[in-house]
């Protein structure tokens, strides 16, 4: 019996092992790639079927880099081919590789060298995203020669072969030397005689200066971005000549006061960062050196537009029409950031303060295109990937548009505060949220005192605070579950100088139409921004959020008008 | 002892079963059993089936499957869709219009495998009227001529994704033996389609005798439709017309007409009769759809345009309604989910284990607007396209909204106004990509800032320009060769614009 057991044991192990070997004979054989056996940079330099890279071999002995290019790491190297070598020895009027020293090479070889592997996939419209060793920015983009469009690398050379990878990194063929830039924003100012107006307010304001260093006080590279004026766009608007011009900004009559307009008008056309146009259409504001003040952008087609706004007022929406960059003689490096050129008088926009009555519902273009939803239906929206609505965020699971109710519109989003939300229409609950986010509209910059109005559902008390980006509005939190004792219009003022406050129209108001003060805000900068809502205590299932109202402080009425569920507005 | 033989003897059955199950295949796939196979009428007919049955895709590897081959080719370039939770780097990659050439999207070996299969019938049955004397002449010209057809259908995908592909016409007996065999040009490649489909369309049979076998097999009808595909590529109009008025003069065709029962029929259902030719997935195969479109982490939605502006959520004046073609037919509009292959009616979704939506290569709206497309470019036949344009739109009850007012004697109005009608006709079928390169590419590109803005359209902001310029290489508009191809079969060269 134990000796069958054992045969039993054998067989089976035997068996095993038969069907191991012959589940491996009939897998399909597939090359592979391992990091291991590729060459680094320097030996598929030294042994390119094509021989391509002789010189540059020869250059980078001579600069001592040999043992750095094939050594571990994530390169990325520009490669020169010997005709680009040649070409360059020539126009520099050298005879030989030998002619330059290794610290001149070390420093040509660095414009061609990153520290991480950037394949062409990555290239965009402005530069790379990682930086030289020699410290200046590479920028990409593509140039098209006799219909074959090729990789064109910091408008000098050509990529003749991209993406050769290799073991420690990837090796990118070009067909010309890359030269950095060796002039300073301030010096491609002055070279080139078409900006001399817009040229001399920099000098007259102090700003050359700031433009021509390479180094802070502190020793770190300065980077800037300049939106330069050509002297014809002055001349289209009368202005002739520098004196003009400062007749025409400045108030003090002394540019270099850092309180004068026009000291203020040439700040507003600095970004304190290196941005090419693929950078600045990537976000759309942009700081500027004058305090507080932005410049808007946006991408129509392949324009870029400087200061293209609408904002909506309670009387329709006021469009102000952008500003065109020239893209040919935009995107010009220097060795402390980058020279734009904007086309037709950039200058800070003076805007008073207005009211804002913002609708939370009505101004999500990811809600109103849903057009069997929008105002029809209760509907969930999933969280997605979080990125569901651009301008609303919030912690967790699903969130839920409340459609045929008493909000503003017939609408408002019905959050679940610190518990599930209500299971409206059998449609699900969405799992309590500790926090919902909103991104403004358009803001200009004041003080303004902030208004949260809500629909009051249910009794479940709970406190919410606001906070307009991350300060906290501490004169009241929000609480869903509090009614307005008496909607008397005779008491209207005594109720809103304690903070509160009835949204709804003449038929549609009561004590659950309630809207509460939360504080004020000093908006430092024109622009949107965020303002989020924080459970503190309690839970309530029916958070209904409706509208905020942004009204300046100094506004004639912080009451009126009110808004019905019907979408009219009773002033 | 016994125990021993017993185990072994299991154990090595399980293994020929698990390990090369392909064994018991009918179709002589990967050439095991060529030798003896290839002998009666029988066997050709198994043959012939079992290619349609590799449509369907391949059991040993899903993530190479043809439905998605051919979706992601025809729809990731377009502007219909929009990626999703799911989306791989691979298709991302290929919607910015940075495809590299490791991505294995542009691995074409789905299509090859199907090619290879009508080739070895191509090259094989004939020899079998040796042996079987019941096989006629004619039963053979029948399924030859399907087998060219579908070999036609697969290079002309080929020539419109790739431009030049190597062009073989031998079956080889392993699906990986390696081949050695360099590219032909693109117009080389077509004469072989073109001579395939003359060939074809005579001798291919009219009708299988049954409705379903009809759309599920080739017959002339999506012969002659693929003939006028081919020849709308190639610019020869008049031909187009004549292959497209061939289908509508048979009178087997017609267009379903608008019901609440429309996207059943015609879509979930399958087999209708505005059906060409469609892949008959069933729930013994289902179409990898399901996965791609219904699942939380979906790898595709539709793009907010295609409620917004190619269907707009008007309401028609004659049908009351909203184009039935927009929400609950191509998506679901409240949150874009594409709905073509995952909806049983116009609400209500279909479950994982029912994903077998048929793929759709021709339908007879296609046949419509094909020809509305070649009258289109006749000077003096603009009213007849535009007429047929709006046999399309009535059928469909689009909105006012979408309808343009095209100069009958403008081309081009008339062009952009089809290729607009095919984005709303053939969503997510896998043609959009297609149409808009032929529609860019005609009379020598003569809309090439056309594809510029589309495609400028769908890229990352900070690569627009970089974008316009690249699609000044024509180039740009074809695929890599994917690395694998390139690196067996040494004959191959990259595509110039990826080298």
């Amino acid at each position: 019996m134990s000796v069958m057991k054992k045969y039993r044991i054998f067989s089976l192990i035997a068996s095993l092992f038969l069907l191991s070997v012959v589940v491996l004979c009939c897998t399909k054989t597939r090359l592979t790639r391992t990091t291991s056996n590729s060459p680094n940079i320097m030996d598929y330099l030294k042994n390119d079927s094509l021989n391509r890279f002789t010189k540059l071999v020869e250059v980078i002995n001579r600069a001592e880099y040999a043992t750095e290019l094939n050594t571990y790491g994530t390169y990325t190297l520009f490669a020169p081919t010997d005709s680009a070598i040649d070409a360059y020895l020539k126009e520099q009027n050298l005879t030989s590789v030998e002619s330059l020293t290794k610290e001149q090479w070390q420093n040509v070889l660095k414009f061609h060298l990153l520290e991480e592997s950037l394949s062409s996939s990555t290239f965009t419209d402005g530069k790379l995203s990682a930086i030289t060793d020699y410290g200046q920015y590479l920028i990409t983009g593509i140039k098209n020669i006799n219909g074959t469009s090729a990789y064109w690398i910091n408008r000098q050379a050509v990529v003749t072969q991209a993406n050769i990878n290799v073991g420690n990194g990837i090796i990118h063929a070009i067909d010309h030397v890359l030269e950095p830039s060796v002039s300073t924003i301030a010096e491609l100012l002055e070279k080139d005689t078409t900006y001399s107006i817009f040229t001399q307010a920099v000098k007259e304001t102090g700003f050359y200066d700031t433009l021509n260093s390479i180094k802070d006080n502190t020793g770190s590279q300065v980077w800037l971005t300049i939106l330069a004026e050509r002297n014809q766009t002055y001349r289209d608007s009368g202005i002739l000549n520098y004196a003009a011009l400062k007749n025409k900004f400045s108030n003090t009559g002394n540019p270099k006061d850092a309180s004068d307009s026009l000291h203020l008008y040439v700040a507003y056309h600095i970004i304190p960062d290196v941005k090419y146009l693929a950078d600045i259409v990537t976000t759309n504001s942009q700081s500027t050196l004058a305090p507080l003040e932005v410049l808007t952008d946006k991408l129509v087609n392949d324009t870029v537009l400087i200061n293209d706004d609408s904002y909506s007022t309670i009387d329709g929406t006021v469009y102000e029409p952008g500003l065109k960059m020239d893209l040919s003689s935009s995107d010009q490096s220097a060795t402390n950031g980058v020279l734009h050129t904007v086309m037709g008088g950039l200058k800070i926009k003076v805007r008073e303060p207005f009211p804002v009555y913002w609708d939370l519902c009505a101004t999500q273009p990811e809600l109103t295109r849903l057009s069997s939803v929008y105002r029809k239906q209760t509907f969930l929206f999933d969280y997605g990937d979080g990125n569901t609505f651009a301008g609303i965020k919030w912690e967790k699971s699903c969130l839920k548009y409340r459609a045929g109710v008493n909000g503003y519109l017939g609408d408002y989003w019905q959050v679940g505060m610190g518990r599930s939300s209500s299971n409206t229409d059998n449609l699900g609950t969405c799992s309590g949220n500790s926090w919902i986010e909103f991104t403004t509209p358009l803001l200009v910059k004041g003080k303004y005192k902030v208004w949260f109005c809500y629909y009051r559902q249910n009794s479940t008390t709970s406190s919410v605070q606001a906070l307009f980006d991350s300060v906290p509005l501490t004169s009241a939190l929000i609480q869903f579950d509090k009614k307005i004792s008496s909607v008397d219009p005779s008491q209207e003022a005594n109720l809103a100088a304690i903070g509160w406050k009835w949204w709804a129209g003449v038929n549609k108001k009561s004590g659950s139409t309630a809207a509460r003060m939360l504080g004020v805000v000093d908006v430092k900068e024109t622009g949107q921004h965020k303002i989020r809502f924080v459970l503190v205590s309690g839970a309530n299932s029916d958070c209904n959020f409706d509208m905020v109202q942004f009204i300046p402080v100094d506004w004639p009425s912080q009451i009126s008008p009110r808004f019905n569920p019907d979408g009219s507005i009773e002033y | 002892m016994r125990f021993i033989n017993r185990y072994i003897l299991f154990f090595s059955l399980l293994l020929i079963f698990s390990g090369c199950s392909k064994f018991f295949d009918k179709q002589p796939e990967d050439g095991i059993i060529r030798d003896d196979y290839w002998q009666t009428k029988e066997q050709v007919h198994a043959a012939v089936i079992g290619v349609y049955a590799s449509l369907m895709g391949d059991p040993d590897d899903d993530d190479k499957n043809l439905d998605i081959t051919l979706f992601k080719w025809g729809e990731l370039r377009g502007d219909m869709l929009a990626a999703s939770l799911g989306a791989t780097s691979n298709d991302l990659e290929i919607m910015n219009m940075t495809t590299q050439t490791a991505n294995s999207i542009v691995d074409w070996s789905p299509v090859y495998k199907i090619i290879n299969l009508c080739n070895t019938v191509i090259t094989y049955a004939p020899g079998v009227m040796d042996y079987d004397q019941t096989f006629t002449q004619e039963m053979l010209d029948g399924y030859i001529g399907e087998m060219k057809a579908l070999r036609a259908l697969m290079y002309f995908y080929l020539v419109r994704s790739f431009g030049d592909v190597p062009l073989k016409l031998d079956p080889t007996s392993n699906d990986d033996e390696i081949v050695q065999l360099a590219k032909s040009t693109q117009a080389v490649v077509l004469q072989q389609i073109v001579a395939d489909l003359a060939a074809a369309e005579p001798i291919t049979l009219t009708t299988y005798g049954d409705q379903a076998t009809d759309k599920g097999r080739i017959t002339r009808y999506t012969v002659e439709a693929i003939q006028a595909d081919v020849d709308l590529w190639m610019e020869n109009y008049t031909d187009a017309i004549t292959a497209c008025d061939k289908i509508i003069n048979s009178k087997k065709f017609g267009l379903i007409a608008n019901s609440s029962a429309w996207f059943t029929n015609l879509f979930r259902n399958g087999n209708s009769n505005e059906s060409l030719f469609e892949i008959q997935f069933d729930q013994q195969k289902l179409n990898d759809f399901y996965s791609m479109f219904g699942v939380s982490s979906k790898e595709f939605i539709a793009s907010n345009k295609v409620m917004d502006e190619i269907y707009t959520t008007e309401i028609s004046d004659t049908t009351n309604a909203m184009d039935i073609r927009s929400a609950g037919a191509a998506v679901r509009a409240e949150d874009n989910v594409i709905w073509k292959y995952i909806g049983n009616n116009a609400t209500s979704m279909i479950g994982s284990s029912d994903s077998y939506t048929h793929w759709f290569f021709y339908r007879y709206a296609d046949v419509l607007l094909m020809k509305a497309e070649a009258l289109a470019q006749i000077s003096g036949r603009g009213q007849e396209a535009l007429d047929l344009v709006n046999v399309i739109r009535s059928r469909a009850g689009a909105p006012a909204s979408t309808q343009e007012n095209p100069d009958v004697n403008s081309v081009d109005e008339l062009s952009r106004y089809i290729l607009d009608e095919r984005a709303r006709e053939f969503a997510f079928e896998g043609k959009r990509w297609y149409d808009v390169l032929r529609y860019a590419k005609k009379n020598n590109y003569e809309n090439i800032s056309y594809l510029q803005d589309f495609v400028g359209s769908l890229v990352p902001s900070n690569t627009v320009r970089l974008v316009k310029e690249k699609l000044l290489d024509h180039n740009s508009h074809y695929f890599p060769i994917y690395t694998y191809e390139l690196e067996t079969n040494k004959l191959l060269t990259q595509n110039s614009f990826y080298q």
